[in-house]
């Protein structure tokens, strides 16, 4: 019998892949960020996650297909053990916080400490204030949480807004680079060193936050 | 602890006393001592003891061991040992040979002791603790890594959702289990596969964190490592933990798919035909892979993940891998019974994998299709039952969906490729050959099966009424309906054997499916008459148990004729039919019978999952699709029968006016789609439009930059030229006349323009005379006319003149050009010629200089000299010979202009020419004039002449000044 083996589509290769988890304060909005980034439209949900939710997207970074594994966890407390045991394995952490609601980017501290205690030591994270459509009833300032990740030498601060498309797909495409560019150091070596930013201080990308407050005024 | 002493309670008598208080004294010990040999001994002392004083170690020593695992860490031996004698108190693993009722006691006391042990879930913490790779020495680490294993295995099997909450509550407690799949001593490795087992047997949390740290990453390495089907009880225990962590998860199931982990199963089924022998351990494995395939693609999985799965297996050729199992010679038939359900469910529902399924031919001479060698062994008695039974479910899971496959398979049964197939069996035949053979369980499946080609496909039911069956020679043929309905009510007659019950059912559910949704099949049924009849007396019969399902089938059969009923029969209309029911059998009655069906034991069995899979052949009734047919249809046949016929025809009308607006509805629906593709097509001529004035654009730019180019080389060339030409002095000729060219191109241009603007000045003065001539007229007309006359005809004379002379003047400018262009073509000819005769010239001189000089080297020097200066030369030569071709054609170009000229100039000429005639003409007519005037007596000559003068002295200055004295003499 003739088999077709080498009909292997092009979604089933990758150069990389990655595993990310998405954290942060219970109804800040992950599920939404990973649901836009999945499927490129914003669904409403007033659901709570359950533990933890998988999501998978190809994403084309640099000409290398890579594989974005996003772990999406619940917020609530009271999965907090359950979503704890996802650290370890991740490449990288998205902190996720409301920047209407101002206890949620107080805690964010709190997460980077989870991260530190329970994840791998060279997980990158980065920092996302959601619900940025709604700026008239902001309680953070950009400036802070910019503030705030480089304190703790964080990858990036990005406002998004899973509801009016704004910077979801940067985040990742953001993240994905970056775990693009620590790997290939890994693999490469010296030669690599020149395309990429080796510099640790954390590189602050915002919408124009400049903009934005203007706009309120 | 009270049940705990009324366990020991029976056993602590005479021998064992002493023994207990050994294990007392053993206890003060490890609690008391402080030496840690002294702790050691009597920790080594109770594990000992603790197989065969089970009870006894675990009720005194329990929280003395707990407290070395937590105070003596630094000691691996002693904690060894404390985690031995643990996992002998906790475990049952060593009483299996005890018999039952000892056996049920002992497994209370594991779990009694579990229980003890994770009251204090800090106990489990430590033990967690214990596992993790932190020790110093390998050895160590095993001492307390293998026991610690093997006694938290069996705290999870003995209550396992509480261990479960407690390692899943523990920080990274699950994580750091996972480290035990990548330890280098495979002991640990693969008790580490037992505890992950244990562990995430149904969790879902749980299932998804070991997913997460990479499981189906190691298990499948693991896998590949022990040699895939051949390797040992490791690769089962992998196996069973794999589908531990799919099964029912979709998420994991999702995370499987996605992380192209299907295509690693692919090497597992390459087992093909090799008769290398099928170990036990080899069949174990294999299920265990082939169950693991159908974990993916299950029905109950939801439809988008299973298709998706399905799809990557057809890709990566999973599938194709399948089926040459499936076609294998020497596969144990446990085996492929599971690969013809898991090929069932890989196809099922996914229309490429049918297709392909469909396109395998089995390898025999000549080749048949698969599917044609399955319905064979379907219909074969001497086949297993549970093959039979997967055959029948790869066939439906085939036909599932899929309009296209149940079309072929009713098609082989149509009298035009009946002929057409010949000799070779079809699978309608062989359909045909099992519903009626002597076989009850064939009876069965061919009718379940037929059902399925059939299944929500109102074209196939119309068909399959086109069916003839040739019965007997000599008799008529009988119609496929026709044959069913025969064996139904002569059922009993033919001798058969299984059970009776089997084939009418399976005959009675054929009809129904084939019969609902299709009013013609119902006419076509109902048109034999003794149908009718047969179906109300076994409803009406008051029969035994045994028959009360066929009761309900029937009663089932009889409301689909009814429902499905276009009243095409008068003798069997909708109304008629009802009251048969109401005399014969009774309302109540009938909806009793017909309740039958739903609430027999083995509906629900059946209703629950597609796959027919029935203990023994006596529980093989229903099929699952026949199951939601009667959930369907129920309800609509209980409201058909009580209603009452006015409702009947006001549902009637209703459905009139419905289809009615359907029609409009479909009408519109066809009028959009034609207009969508109108739109279609315009958009595609648009963009094509568009395409196409975009290229057009695209090369009209192309072109002027082309054009512009040209120019540019052209002017380039030009300025070449000439400078080519100042460098070569020898060709100096050619070059000036290059160089000339223009010029006088330049020239010629200016003259003709003065010819012209001549010409338009002679035009002007000829209307002049022509004016003046009138006025002479006029003139002779009235003698008193002034004397000014005269002076006209002097000017037009001189003006004669001096046309002429111009006349002359441009002949002998055109000749001169002519002679001129003689000489250019002349000149550059000569300069083609003397380029070749320069370069020759060298040659000669080079073979003096040869002669004269007498040393070798310096000869060579002064001939590669030469030779290069050849070289210089030659491509000079090529370089000079472009130039000239440019200049030829240059000159070309101005044999055209010069043409072009020329035609201008015998234009002006034959214009000139016909001036001259005029101002003969009018010479003349001045001359009779002039006469006239003479005759008059009046005087002209002498002022003419003067005026004449003048003027000849002024047109020897410059044309433009002639030109403002004539206007102002004028």
């Amino acid at each position: 019998m003739q088999l077709s083996g080498s009909a292997r589509t092009a979604e089933e290769d990758f150069d990389y892949l990655f595993k990310i988890i998405l954290i942060g304060d219970s109804n800040v909005g992950k599920t939404c960020v990973v649901q836009h980034f999945k499927s490129g439209v914003y669904t409403e949900s007033r659901q709570n996650t359950i533990g933890v939710d998988f999501t998978v997207r190809s994403l084309e970074v640099d000409g290398k297909r890579v594989k974005m594994q996003v772990w999406d966890t619940a917020g609530q407390e009271r999965f907090r053990t359950i979503t704890q045991s996802y650290y370890r394995s991740a490449h990288a952490a998205i902190i996720a916080y409301d920047l209407t609601r101002r206890a949620t980017f107080e805690s964010v501290p709190h997460w980077i400490h989870e991260i530190e205690k329970y994840g791998a030591a060279n997980l990158v994270i980065m920092l996302i204030g959601n619900k940025s459509d709604r700026w008239e009833e902001r309680h953070v300032l950009f400036e802070e949480a910019c503030t705030l990740a480089e304190k703790h030498g964080l990858l990036a601060v990005l406002e998004t807004s899973a509801k009016e498309s704004r910077n979801i797909d940067e985040v990742f495409v953001l993240m994905a680079k970056e775990l693009i560019a620590r790997n290939s150091l890994h693999l490469y070596g010296e030669s690599a060193l020149n395309s990429l930013p080796l510099d640790s201080s954390p590189v602050l990308v915002a919408q124009r936050p400049s903009e934005k407050t203007h706009c309120t005024c | 602890m009270n049940f705990l002493r009324g366990v020991m309670g029976g056993q602590s008598a005479g021998p064992q006393h002493t023994e207990a208080e050994t294990i007392q004294k053993l206890c003060d010990r490890v609690a008391s001592s402080t030496l840690l040999d002294d702790r050691r001994n009597a920790v080594r002392a109770l594990k000992s003891l603790s197989k065969k004083y089970r009870l006894e170690v675990g009720i005194q020593a329990m929280e003395h061991l707990i407290h070395v695992l937590q105070t003596d860490r630094s000691d691996s031996e002693i904690i060894g040992y404390a985690l031995d004698t643990l996992y002998n108190i906790i475990s049952n693993d060593e009483e299996e040979e005890v018999d039952d009722v000892e056996g049920k006691r002992f497994e209370d006391l594991g779990s009694q002791f579990t229980e003890i042990f994770i009251k204090q879930q800090e106990n489990v913490t430590l033990l967690l603790s214990l596992l993790e790779g932190k020790w110093r020495t390998s050895e160590f680490d095993f001492h307390v890594r293998w026991p610690g294993v093997k006694l938290l295995t069996s705290l999870l099997k003995q209550l396992g959702p509480q261990v479960q909450q407690i390692i899943l509550v523990s920080p990274m407690g699950v994580s750091r289990l996972m480290d035990l799949l990548a330890d280098s001593r495979e002991v640990i490795r693969n008790d580490g596969v037992l505890l992950l087992q244990a562990l995430t047997r149904s969790n879902g949390a749980i299932q998804k964190i070991v997913a997460f740290e990479n499981a189906f990453e190691r298990l499948l390495d693991i896998i590949t490592e022990e040699g895939n089907s051949d390797g040992g009880i490791v690769v089962e225990d992998c196996l069973i933990l794999l589908q531990n962590l799919l099964k029912n998860n979709n998420s994991n199931q999702n995370f499987f798919k996605e992380g192209s982990y299907i295509q690693r199963m692919k090497p597992w089924f390459e087992v093909g035909d090799e008769n290398s022998g099928w170990s036990a351990q080899k069949v174990t494995n294999l299920h265990l892979m082939l169950q693991l395939v159908r974990v993916l693609v299950s029905p109950t999985n939801p439809p988008g993940a299973t298709s998706s799965c399905q799809k990557a297996m057809f890709q990566c050729g999973l599938l194709q891998q399948l089926c040459t199992i499936l076609m294998a010679t020497g596969v144990p038939a446990d085996i492929l019974t599971e690969t013809i359900n898991t090929v069932s469910e890989v196809i099922r529902g996914c229309q490429v994998n049918q297709d392909y399924f469909a396109s395998v031919n089995a390898p025999s001479n000549p080749p048949r299709p698969a599917i044609v060698v399955l319905l064979m062994s379907m219909v074969n008695e001497r086949q297993p039952f549970v093959l039979r039974c997967a055959v029948l479910y790869c066939f439906q899971c085939f036909l599932y969906k899929n309009q296209k496959g149940q079309g072929e398979i009713v098609s082989t049964l149509l009298p035009s490729t009946i002929d057409a197939m010949g000799n070779s069996v079809s699978a309608g035949q062989l359909l045909c050959g099992g519903l009626f053979s002597t076989d009850s369980l064939s009876n069965w499946c061919a009718a379940v099966a037929l059902a399925h080609a059939l299944q929500e496909n109102a074209t196939q039911k119309e068909q399959l009424l086109r069916v003839q069956l040739a019965t007997n020679i000599g008799n008529p043929p009988v119609s496929l309906l026709q044959q069913c309905t025969n064996i139904l009510s002569q059922g009993d007659k033919i001798n058969r054997r299984g059970s009776k019950i089997q084939t009418r059912v399976g005959l009675l559910m054929l009809l129904c499916t084939w019969l609902s949704n299709c009013p013609i099949a119902v006419t076509h049924f109902l048109h034999n008459s003794a149908n009718v009849p047969f179906l109300t007396g076994q409803i009406a019969e008051n029969l035994g148990e045994e028959e009360q399902l066929v009761q309900g089938l029937c009663a089932l059969l009889l409301g689909i004729s009814i429902y499905f009923n276009d009243n095409s029969l008068e003798s069997y209309m909708k109304e008629k039919l009802k009251q048969l029911i109401e005399k014969r059998i009774g309302k109540e009655n009938f909806i009793e019978k017909l309740g039958f069906i739903s609430k027999h034991e083995l509906y629900s069995r059946a209703s629950q999952k597609p796959q027919p899979n029935f203990p023994s052949p006596e529980y093989m009734i229903f099929d699952h699709e026949f199951t939601k047919l009667v959930k369907e249809l129920e309800g609509v046949i209980t409201k058909a029968i009580y209603k009452s016929s006015e409702e009947d025809k006001k549902e009637e009308e209703v459905k009139k006016t419905l289809e009615q607006h359907d029609s409009i509805v479909t009408h519109y629906k066809n009028m959009i789609r034609e207009q969508d593709l109108q739109l279609e097509e315009l958009k595609q001529q648009v963009s094509t439009l568009k395409c196409q004035n975009e290229q057009l654009q695209t090369a009209v730019t192309q072109q002027v930059s082309q054009i512009q180019q040209h120019k540019d080389q052209y002017n380039l060339l030009k300025v070449q030229l000439g400078k080519e030409n100042q460098h070569h002095g020898s060709q100096s000729d050619g070059a000036q006349m290059n160089g000339i060219q223009p010029e006088e191109i330049g020239r010629l241009r200016e003259e003709i323009e003065e010819l012209k603007s001549k010409q338009e000045l002679l035009q002007s003065q000829l209307a002049e005379k022509d004016s003046l001539i009138e006025n002479l007229v006029s003139e002779l007309l009235q003698p008193s006319a002034s004397a000014g006359d005269s002076e006209k005809v002097a000017e037009l004379k001189e003006e004669l003149a001096t046309l002429k002379s111009q006349l002359n003047s441009q002949s002998v400018e055109i000749t001169k050009l002519q002679t001129e262009k003689q000489e250019l073509l002349q000149k550059t000819e000569a300069f083609a010629k003397s380029v070749p005769v320069q370069g020759e010239g060298e040659t000669p001189a080079a073979a003096n200089s040869t002669d004269v000089e007498g040393r070798l080297s310096a000869l060579l020097q002064e001939t590669k000299e030469l030779k290069n200066e050849i070289k210089a030369l030659s491509e000079e030569r090529t370089a000079i010979k472009e130039q000239l071709d440019s200049s030829n054609s240059t000159i070309a170009i101005l044999q055209n202009e010069k043409d072009k000229l020329e035609l201008e100039i015998t234009d002006s000429k034959k214009e000139q020419d016909d001036l001259l005639v005029l101002l003969a003409d009018q010479d003349q007519k001045i001359l009779s004039l002039k006469n006239k005037l003479k005759d008059l007596g009046h005087p002209v000559e002498e002022e003419d002449e003067l005026e004449s003068g003048d003027q000849e002295d002024e047109d020897d200055e410059t044309e433009d000044g002639g030109k403002d004295q004539d206007q102002g003499y004028l």
